[in-house]
């Protein structure tokens, strides 16, 4: 029973860490845009299928150490290219946010059937970045949860100094806590804006790497992760990275431990429910500002 | 330094400044007076590139800058600060003056900036750690000021630095006016509350209804008695 426990817990940490790494990326945009963006769990699958094609078909040498490498500048320039081509021509409107939001849905249908019609509506499996196991005492881990656990630690602490260290990372944060403010002090808002697309997309993208070899690439599999993260993000407070953190490891124990229990079916309810009953007594989530 | 020619501009429906013509000489001091709700924060927001729909000339140091992008504006030297502050509200006193150096330009003399800063606000300096939100309006004033200081601007754009604030900090104000002033800096200000400005000013303009209605030196307001009562309350 407690070694059961142990590994449930084990399952919610790792999986929260990850969803942490992309539900702070999902954070980011709607804090620093106010809008949302909807094709979030595309470009995590996109993760999943850039990492296949590089592996799989291409038999990149390196492996997984190539498939990260390539994938930081590759994730960066697909989400600062996206918010240059299609989003940032729909600011001139007022209701801009609104158009995003329709925008962002009709992309992510597009990606996702544009996933089947070229790689086949059936899952596809990548090998996993490290085999075997490690034994603490009675628990035994595997060494690809661990190297999971690390890289989106990494991932999120890199980002944590990004944004607190760099001339960049404080110009998000201003545009965010306020826009005419970011204004006034010279900032260029459409190069943040930009920015900050590149940002989220290249963590949703790392993200999908590391879970997708750890369960499958589903071609369809991106609303579940939408879902997810958008649960998250509300449920921490729209906008407060802190609170989505915070939320990503709820959601990661909630799911294990509900997994576990009552069976997987009953997971998503779970979830649904929770931020029924959060945004019930508190509308503004965990962290969020009024 | 600072010429604008028949400077219109429209918010939705309605036709907010109506053909106004300014100029600003460099290292002047200039005030303008006028009934709120007028047009006179527009004007500066037309200047730094805050405004969309402007229609006219403005001309900076000779450039035409009618329509730049607001970063681009505050490159050049040219910065606002605002009546309602604007400033970051989660971050430090500290964040926000680094913040206010953001421009390529004031990149460069970030340290000779803090440091003048530091000497005009020393009260900022005490509270560095302190987060924005928890200052009280005099003080939120005084570091909205020392964020415009940051951005090594020739022209500031001053919107009511004196609104809502208690007389001693209206003082405190004036004397820093003064001082910004006398750095060589050239100040285009928009205030009515703080009497000791005018004292500073090498040119009135008066705005009513989006048009210039008076252009003068400060005797001119002070010694028409109707000009005193209406727009300083004297």
């Amino acid at each position: 029973m407690f070694l059961e426990i142990i590994d449930v817990f084990t399952s919610g940490l790792i999986n929260g860490s990850v969803y942490a790494l992309m539900a702070v990326g999902l954070t980011l945009v709607y804090g620093v845009t106010k809008a949302f963006n909807f094709a979030y769990g595309s470009f995590y699958n996109l993760g999943g299928y850039f990492a296949w094609v590089l592996l799989i078909p291409l038999g990149v040498i390196g492996g997984y150490f190539s498939v990260f490498f390539m994938a930081i500048p590759f994730f960066f320039i697909v989400g600062y290219l996206l918010e240059k081509v299609l989003i940032s021509p729909l600011r001139k409107y007022d209701d801009w946010e609104m158009k995003v939001m329709m925008l962002t849905l009709g992309l992510s249908l597009f990606m996702d059937f544009g996933y089947q019609a070229i790689f086949g509506p059936r899952i596809k499996s990548l090998p996993g970045i490290i085999e075997g196991t490690v034994q603490v005492g009675e628990v035994v881990l595997f060494q690809q949860d661990i190297v999971i656990f690390i890289l989106s630690l990494s991932g999120m602490l890199c980002f944590w100094w990004i944004l607190n260290n760099t001339r960049t990372g404080m110009a998000v944060q201003a545009v965010a806590q306020n826009p005419a403010g970011a204004q006034i002090v010279g900032i260029p808002k459409d190069f943040i804006f930009a920015a900050t697309f590149a940002i989220s997309t290249m963590m949703v993208g790392f993200g999908g790497i590391l879970l997708c070899q750890k369960n499958f690439v589903d071609p369809m599999g991106s609303t579940d992760i939408m879902i997810k993260a958008w649960v998250i993000t509300a449920f921490g407070g729209m906008g407060s990275i802190r609170g989505s953190l915070y939320a990503a490891f709820i959601l990661g124990m909630l799911e294990a431990f509900v997994g576990w229990y009552f069976g997987m079916i009953h997971v998503q309810i779970a979830t649904l429910t929770l931020l029924l009953v959060t945004l019930a007594i508190r509308p503004r989530g965990l962290m969020g500002r009024e | 330094m600072l010429k604008i020619n028949k400077l219109n501009t429209y918010y939705r429906e309605s036709h907010i400044l109506k053909d106004v013509s300014v100029s600003v000489d460099r290292g002047q001091v200039v005030i303008m007076l006028g009934p709120n709700g007028h047009g006179k924060s527009t004007l500066l927001k037309s200047i730094c590139g805050l405004v969309e729909k402007i229609d006219g000339q403005i001309l900076y140091d000779g450039q035409d800058i009618t329509g730049l992008a607001s970063d681009k504006i505050v490159n050049l030297g040219v910065t606002y600060i605002a009546e309602n502050r604007e400033l970051f509200p989660y971050m430090t006193v500290m964040e926000n003056l680094k913040l206010g150096a953001y421009s390529k330009n004031a990149r460069g003399n970030e340290k000779e900036n803090m440091a003048w800063v530091a000497s005009l606000f020393p009260k900022l300096m005490q509270r560095q750690n302190q987060l924005a939100s928890t200052m009280s309006g005099g003080e939120a004033k005084m570091l909205a000021i020392a964020r415009g200081l940051m951005s090594d601007a020739d022209l500031l754009c001053i919107d009511e630095p004196g609104l809502g604030l208690q007389p001693s900090y209206r003082v405190e104000i004036s004397q820093i006016i003064k001082e910004i002033s006398r750095q060589g800096k050239t100040v285009f200000i928009v205030e009515q509350n703080i009497p000791q400005l005018i004292e500073m000013a090498d040119k009135i303009y008066i705005m009513e209804e989006g048009g210039i209605s008076f252009e003068g030196g400060k005797y001119d307001v002070l010694n028409n008695e109707q000009l005193k009562e209406i727009f300083l309350g004297l």
